[in-house]
């Protein structure tokens, strides 16, 4: 899902060795479950498909993967130094975004590659896996503009001034909401807070705001640092180590050490701990489930070595494997994502395909077939099926047809006024369409045979998807009795008795409407269009239309059937 | 001015009855014979005692007098050339009901047409004989009359017809769910976590009214709840969450086909079964040449006892091959959240280079076991709206609920 924009020879220094490019997009690049979209001379943009593997959404977590298959397999493993920065946690956090996890990262050196990757996960990462930066808000500063300890507590809204990045004088948090880009875009995340987060040093230095945005000071990162301070901060503490790991892990292959942090919580929400957590996690996977699931016939030792090539380490156990990996994926849960690595390993484009020899037999649905035969009906009567949207809006279902408004299904968040509710009817998608013709030539005779959704509070979803046929018939002189020859060839055909009995409705012209009955009931409407709802539509002439209801006539037709029997 | 009616054109072609028995009676004939032989027998005899040919004799028809010729059978012959026989002869014509005088309008409007050169050949020309007296003005021939327009089903509908009859052909059962749905059916129940992004409100439509749904008998939702929770009994170890029954409970329009899937395996499937479902969905997306907020997607399910990767690639194979036409195809690696694994084939187009086609994966377990189903399910889906902007020459997705009249009018029929 993520696309990812990397230096191709950045990529091949990380991974260790030259890959041509057809074999990247052909074999090597499928290992970090991408595909390459786009070279841009030295720059390739790739999609990366996992949206549960954040690891994934850099140069360094790529080529490490890929890596493991070219001459690197086994676990990765990372540790950190014993922890010389202390970060405190105010208990007034816990209403606001309680939770922090922290890293070190040192020795570093920042070229324009590693800046880049850095930057560019921290974005991936916070936009996606953290929810544009509700789950997790991530900051990284400079450390030697840090003075340790560090709070983490929160202050009014104008109970501090900072410079915030790309500015140049201090403002309170109030003032950042307002006015700096950042605190516009994600402000909302603090809406309600009495009282704004920050990060602050011993120097009494704000660090930054989370999740809005870094000092100037602190927060930035250019080619001469260095150390960095790292923080991941949101509401699950899982989900902030896990965070944290993979940007810890990223510049940890850039050659950078890792220290840990010593972050004290209050009793009132949490302890003491020492993050980041980089332990490796373990699970165990039986080897004739994945030769089942694969449709192969691989022995354990293969397996191992598929799976040691996927950056795990595993052991024979018993008659199990044992599999350890990477404290930086939070991905598995099941068996499966293990069995899926070892098939990458493997190399999808190796297994050979199976041709499917299930003998199943087909059908469709009868709804479908008895639309079908009704529109083979109407274009034998010589009038063209049109498409429409079911989306509609009430503007046209209500408004334009001089009808008042009624109860239906809507939107909540819309994307666009046009679209926001679903349409009961069809007749006005024939006036939309008709009143987009007024150049074409006449007579316009156009029928839509599909779907409208009715609120239904009897129903699992409180609403019904209503079949119905709808048919409109245009031209400088045309009636009641054309429409209704259409709708009487239509209903001879299909050998149900009917009726029309005068209607009053509001979109038809008083004394030419009509109710279709049938079976007792009422399937339908038939009539001239007002010219009122004419001139709403910006409709130049006459127009004559019907609405069927299709279950209703469907349903007739059966019970004629089982009568007939 | 006079014609044959329909008796006399009858024995204009036969023969007069009288003639056919004098034919027939080179020895004499039993009169049962005679009247098993000749059609209108009694009219026959009638005619042919009274003009003295033939005489009964001990049950048999015997010959006296064979005439030379039958001046009312030559009378038939003139008058169906518009020529008149002898006065007497067409009285007993007339008389026997062989013959008929024209109407006086229908000659009429014929003769005043005599003489002149005519655009319209009519009735009464036709009936009286007299179009040989006008001249039928020649036409330009290469001149089309009016342009009409053929009742005509929409293009891409017809296209979708033939994608339906191409997987029932398949051996998929067609399955169908609500254009609306519950929270439950469109994530839930696909195993999709309540906190995942693609929940949230930019990325899926929810509902402002109806709001709320109802939710399923208390076995399936309990069993997915605790899968979303802990994995229950699926060997997972779940998303570890709080699950939300009032979140499932949310109204929203259906955000892809998978929805009908869950349903689909929830009310029972047959063991093997394939089922597909090309259905309407709705999404918040920004609108464009290649997005709407509504459209098509081609979906469905494969169950059997055994399914593995192998057979994944195999049906991927297949339709690559079926829909598309492909001779080269190449598989990669996909994700699909509710899928593990996943994959998706891509063919080789002539000149737009690899497309990506369709994709599939194996159900997970924390999809499929909540809902009761413990035999594998390999899921798959094709871009069907993409596949019907290539067949139908179309570069804009709009296009394909295309407003306009003319284009309609004048696409052509698709054959493949």
């Amino acid at each position: 899902m993520p696309t990812i924009e990397v230096n191709y020879d950045d990529l091949q220094t990380l991974i260790g060795r030259h890959v041509p490019l057809d074999e990247l997009r052909d074999k090597a690049i499928l290992y970090a479950k991408g595909e390459v979209e786009e070279i841009d001379g030295e720059m390739l943009k790739l999609d990366i498909k996992d949206a549960n593997r954040p690891d994934l959404w850099s140069v360094e977590g790529i080529a490490r993967e890929i890596a493991g298959r070219y001459g690197k397999p086994g676990l990765p493993d990372y540790k950190g130094k014993k922890p010389k920065l202390t970060v405190k946690i105010d208990p007034k956090v816990k209403g606001v975004r309680p939770f922090t996890a922290c890293a070190v990262v040192k020795e570093l050196n920042m070229d324009e590659n590693t800046i880049l990757q850095m930057i560019q996960l921290q974005e991936k990462v916070s936009e996606t896996f953290g929810k544009k930066r509700k789950d997790v808000a991530i900051g990284v500063y400079d450390l030697h503009k840090i003075k340790g300890p560090i709070r983490y507590t929160t202050v009014k809204p104008d109970g501090i001034k900072f410079t915030p990045l790309e500015f140049n004088k201090p403002l309170t948090p109030k003032q950042i909401l307002e006015q700096h880009p950042k605190g516009k875009e994600y402000g909302h995340l603090l809406d309600g807070c009495t009282e704004y987060p920050i990060f602050i040093d011993a120097a009494d230095e704000v660090l930054s705001m989370p999740p809005i945005i870094n000092s100037n000071h602190t927060g930035k990162v250019t080619h001469e640092t260095r150390d960095v301070f790292i923080e991941c901060s949101g509401f699950d503490m899982k989900r902030q180590i896990n965070a944290l790991n993979v940007l810890v892990a990223a510049l940890a292959d850039r050659g950078g050490i890792i220290e840990s942090v010593k972050v004290i919580y209050p009793k009132t929400h949490g302890k003491t701990i020492t993050t980041p957590d980089l332990s490796p996690n373990k699970t165990q996977i039986t080897p004739g489930d994945i030769n089942k699931l694969m449709g192969l016939k691989l022995s354990t030792k293969q397996i191992i070595d598929l799976l040691e090539l996927a950056r795990y380490d595993a052991k024979q156990r018993g008659s199990k494997i044992e599999a350890v990996y990477p404290a930086y994926r939070q991905d598995v849960m099941h068996w499966r994502d293990v069995a899926e690595d070892a098939i990458i390993s493997y190399g999808y484009n190796n297994i050979k395909p199976l041709p499917p020899r299930l003998a199943t037999s087909g059908k469709e649905v009868d709804a479908e077939i008895f639309s079908r035969k009704i529109a083979e009906v109407m274009t034998g009567l010589g009038i063209q099926e049109v498409l429409s949207y079911i989306l509609t809006n009430k503007n046209d279902m209500f408004k334009r047809m001089n009808k008042r408004e009624e109860a239906v299904v809507e939107i909540d968040n819309v994307v666009s006024a046009n679209w926001s509710v679903f349409r009961a009817w069809l007749i006005p998608s024939l006036l939309d369409f008709l009143t987009r013709n007024k150049h074409n030539e006449y007579p316009q005779r156009i029928f839509e045979a599909g779907i409208a959704i009715i609120p239904d509070a009897s129903q699992e979803t409180r609403t019904r998807d209503a079949r119905k046929l709808a048919c409109a018939l245009s031209n400088t002189i045309i009636g009641y009795e054309d429409i209704s020859s259409i709708l009487d060839a239509l209903l001879r055909l299909l050998g149900i008795k009917y009726a029309m009995r005068p209607k009053v409705h509001p979109s038809f012209i008083s004394g030419r409407s009509a109710a279709v009955l049938a079976s007792g009931r009422e399937i339908g409407i038939i009539g001239e269009i007002h010219p009122k709802v004419l001139n709403n539509w910006g409709i130049e002439k006459p127009v004559a239309a019907f609405e069927l209801d299709l279950e209703g006539l469907k349903k007739i037709i059966e019970s004629k059937n089982l009568k007939s029997k | 001015m006079f014609k044959l009616t329909e008796e006399g054109r009858q024995y204009l072609e036969n023969g007069l009855p009288e003639m056919n028995l004098i034919n027939a009676l080179e020895k004499p004939l039993s009169i049962d014979t005679a009247r098993s032989k000749i059609e209108n027998f009694s009219i026959a005899l009638s005619w042919s005692k009274r003009n003295g040919w033939v005489r009964l004799d001990n049950g048999k028809v015997v010959l006296i007098k064979k005439p030379g010729k039958i001046p009312e059978q030559e009378a038939l012959e003139l008058i169906s050339r518009n020529k008149l026989p002898e006065k007497n002869c067409l009285e007993t014509l007339i008389r026997r009901k062989l013959v008929e005088e024209e109407r006086e309008d229908v000659v009429k409007k014929a003769q005043q047409l005599i003489g002149k050169e005519i655009s319209n050949l009519t009735p009464e020309l036709i009936k009286t004989g007299l179009w040989s007296k006008v001249r039928l003005k020649p036409y330009n021939v290469a001149a089309v009359g009016n342009r009409i327009y053929a009742g005509k089903r929409q293009p891409y509908n017809q296209f979708l017809d033939t994608v339906r009859a191409r997987l029932v052909a398949l051996g998929f059962k067609e399955m169908t769910g609500p254009h609306i749905e519950t929270e439950f059916w469109n994530f839930d129940a696909l195993y999709q976590a309540q906190n995942h992004p693609s929940r949230d409100w930019t990325q899926t439509y929810s509902l402002k009214n109806p709001k709320k749904g109802g939710l399923p008998d208390s076995k399936i939702r309990n069993q997915v709840k605790a899968t979303h929770e802990k994995g229950w009994k699926t060997g997972s170890t779940g998303w570890g969450y709080e699950w939300d029954e009032e979140k499932a409970s949310r109204l929203m329009p259906r955000a892809h086909t998978t929805a009908c899937s869950a349903r689909q395996i929830a009310a029972g499937v047959e063991v093997p079964g394939k089922y597909f479902a090309i259905s309407r969905c709705f999404r918040p997306d920004v609108i464009d040449a290649t997005h709407g907020v509504e459209f098509n997607q081609a979906e469905g399910i494969v169950i059997d006892e055994s399914l593995t990767f192998r057979d994944m690639l195999g049906l991927l194979e297949q339709f690559a091959v079926e829909m598309a036409g492909a001779e080269k195809i190449k598989f990669y690696v996909d994700y699909y959240p509710f899928t593990e694994p996943s994959v998706q084939v891509s063919i080789k187009h002539p000149e737009m280079g690899w497309l990506e086609i369709a994709g599939a994966g194996i159900f997970r377990e924390e999809l499929t076991r909540p809902l009761g189903l413990e035999q594998p399910v390999i899921a798959w889906g094709f871009g069907i709206d993409r596949l019907a902007m290539y067949k139908l020459g179309i570069v804009d997705i709009r296009e394909l609920f295309s407003r306009n009249l003319e284009w309609l009018r004048n696409s052509k029929i698709i054959f493949k």
